[in-house]
């Protein structure tokens, strides 16, 4: 048989236009990617930067490279949280975009630490030739001091049916109600019981309320996974807080068959908090600090009680602190910042890493002393983690 | 004694008018946004009404000094989640009005506007403020 010029011709016209649908982390396009990231960077608008952020994920491996250069010629941590999380978000898995998050989820002073192994979570099983490594991984991460950390890894876990991930008792309490509304994201079915409780915290730390966001989590998860069965949906909503979460139950039982109990409202202790500190740090965990007027140390989001210092210490320390006239704020607030609230006099300050004033970390360092000779090593430890990352150079 | 009545109801119909529906976060996002899409009653009817609600200020860009526009979020660590069009109130404060960056939860109070604005063909705000009073 003879292959007439025609026939080629024919089948290049038939063809070509088929290649277009080839899903590869080619460019056809010819982008200028440099001009995108810088784009995703460093426009004002904070929607015209996801929106570049979200067509440079969707790129793939072919955004890569300008975004290391990016990373390369400004710092690492001057790419938004709003790029990072696009990537991680995406499904792409070419070897150039996995190894990126992965240096990134193993660079521990990286601010998007968490988001990098969330992208590695959410590719996880897609990509079962990188199996062990990951695994290794999210084994690795599964207790990591930043709450968030620990979510992803192991949701990498639950996703690739591996290792010990659930959440225990002794976790920080947004680790089991997030877990949980992530894995009814990816279509899973876990047992709801933690988005049900957290539909009931109205719980604050130093006015922050964040049960109510744990809350407003549990209940966009829920309502999505629901759908027309969630009770909103037919206009069943009730104004009476723990009715409409007894509906939510119900419509639970009805689409999974789980027998769950409705949570009594969990509202803050009453232990008579004074001031205190939140840290929050996806490089070396979040903290949680406040004290009564007479030197009862609490400690997490839940308020713990920790250790009663001596009345000396503890006038000492108070008057001390009423001495530190501090401002709104210290720094350039990205992600990584430290709260301080307190009242005589009132004193509300947010701080940037390296931006603490000299006697505020001071004042800090004789607080996690005192703790120290309290026999609260670990509390006095994760306070001077705290004045490492926060205290001036 | 009519006349008297008459103008406690006038009073209390505008006391009434004026006062701010209290909205929040979990209201405003407890939805899954797509550009485009049919925005949920709960949202579209605060359109244009005086509304108050509780978040974290942050820069649209990151800086110092005062600002005379900011980002209302639910959340004071971007580490959660970066927010969505749907879980930021773009605030704008009166002209020639401007205010350092509060830390912890503020309340800010002002007519919100509901609806996707584009530039460059590209959805840069969903819910917009004229905000009157930031606590």
């Amino acid at each position: 048989m003879t292959v007439k010029p025609v026939h080629i011709l024919f089948l290049l016209a038939i063809g070509a236009p088929l290649l277009a649908l080839i899903p590869t982390d080619q460019d056809p396009e010819q982008t200028d990617w440099a001009k995108a990231v810088k784009k995703a960077c460093t426009s004002r608008r904070y929607g015209l930067r996801l929106a570049a952020a979200k067509k440079v994920a969707a790129a793939g491996d072919a955004s890569v490279g300008a975004i290391r250069a990016w990373a390369k010629e400004h710092g690492r941590n001057a790419l938004p949280d709003s790029l990072v999380s696009a990537i991680a978000q995406q499904t792409t898995t070419g070897d150039a975009v996995v190894e990126l998050l992965l240096e990134w989820a193993g660079d521990r002073d990286f601010f998007w630490r968490p988001k990098a192994v969330q992208g590695l979570a959410n590719r996880a099983t897609a990509m079962p030739e990188r199996r062990k490594q990951l695994l290794e991984l999210f084994e690795a991460y599964r207790d990591d001091p930043a709450w968030l950390v620990c979510v992803y890894a192991r949701l990498g876990l639950h996703l690739l049916d591996s290792g010990n991930r659930a959440a225990g008792e002794q976790d920080d309490p947004r680790i089991g109600s997030k877990l949980t509304a992530l894995l009814l994201d990816h279509g899973k079915a876990p047992p709801l019981q933690p988005l049900l409780d957290a539909l009931a915290d109205e719980r604050t730390f130093q006015a922050d309320p964040w049960g109510q966001r744990r809350a407003s989590e549990a209940h966009k998860a829920l309502r999505t996974a629901l759908g027309e069965q969630h009770p909103m949906a037919d206009g069943k909503a009730s104004d009476d807080k723990i009715e409409a979460i007894t509906a939510v139950r119900d419509a639970i039982h009805t689409r999974w068959n789980q027998e769950l109990s409705v949570p009594e409202l969990q509202t803050d202790p009453d232990i008579g908090a004074t001031g205190g500190i939140a840290v929050q740090s996806c490089r070396d965990g979040d903290l949680f600090v406040q004290w009564s007027d007479d030197g009862r140390i609490y400690e997490g989001l839940d308020s713990r009680f920790v250790a009663q210092l001596p009345a000396p210490v503890w006038a000492a320390l108070a008057k001390e602190r009423a001495t530190l006239a501090l401002d709104g704020s210290y720094g350039v607030l990205i992600c990584d910042n430290m709260r301080l609230r307190w009242h005589q006099p009132e004193t509300h300050s947010r701080i940037a890493p390296d931006s603490m004033p000299a006697s505020t970390a001071e004042w800090l360092g004789k607080l996690a002393i005192a703790l120290q000779d309290a026999d609260r090593p670990q509390l006095s430890a994760a306070m001077r983690a705290a004045l490492d990352q926060f205290g001036s150079r | 004694m009519v006349l008297l009545r008459l103008t406690s109801i006038l009073l209390l119909t505008a006391f009434a008018a004026t006062e701010p529906i209290k909205t929040s976060f979990t209201e405003l996002a407890g939805f899954d946004y797509t550009e485009g899409m049919k925005l949920p009653d709960e949202v579209t009817r605060l359109d244009e009404e005086t509304v108050i609600i509780q978040g974290f200020m942050r820069r649209e860009f990151p800086g110092v000094g005062p600002v005379n526009q900011f980002l209302l979020i639910n959340d004071a660590c971007g580490c959660n989640g970066t927010p969505m069009m749907h879980e930021i109130v773009f605030c704008m404060l009166p002209e020639n009005v401007t205010m350092d960056i509060k830390p912890g939860v503020i309340k800010v109070t002002g007519k919100l506007y509901v609806g996707e604005e584009k530039e460059d063909g590209v959805v840069i705000m969903l819910y917009q403020m004229d905000a009157d009073s930031v606590e």
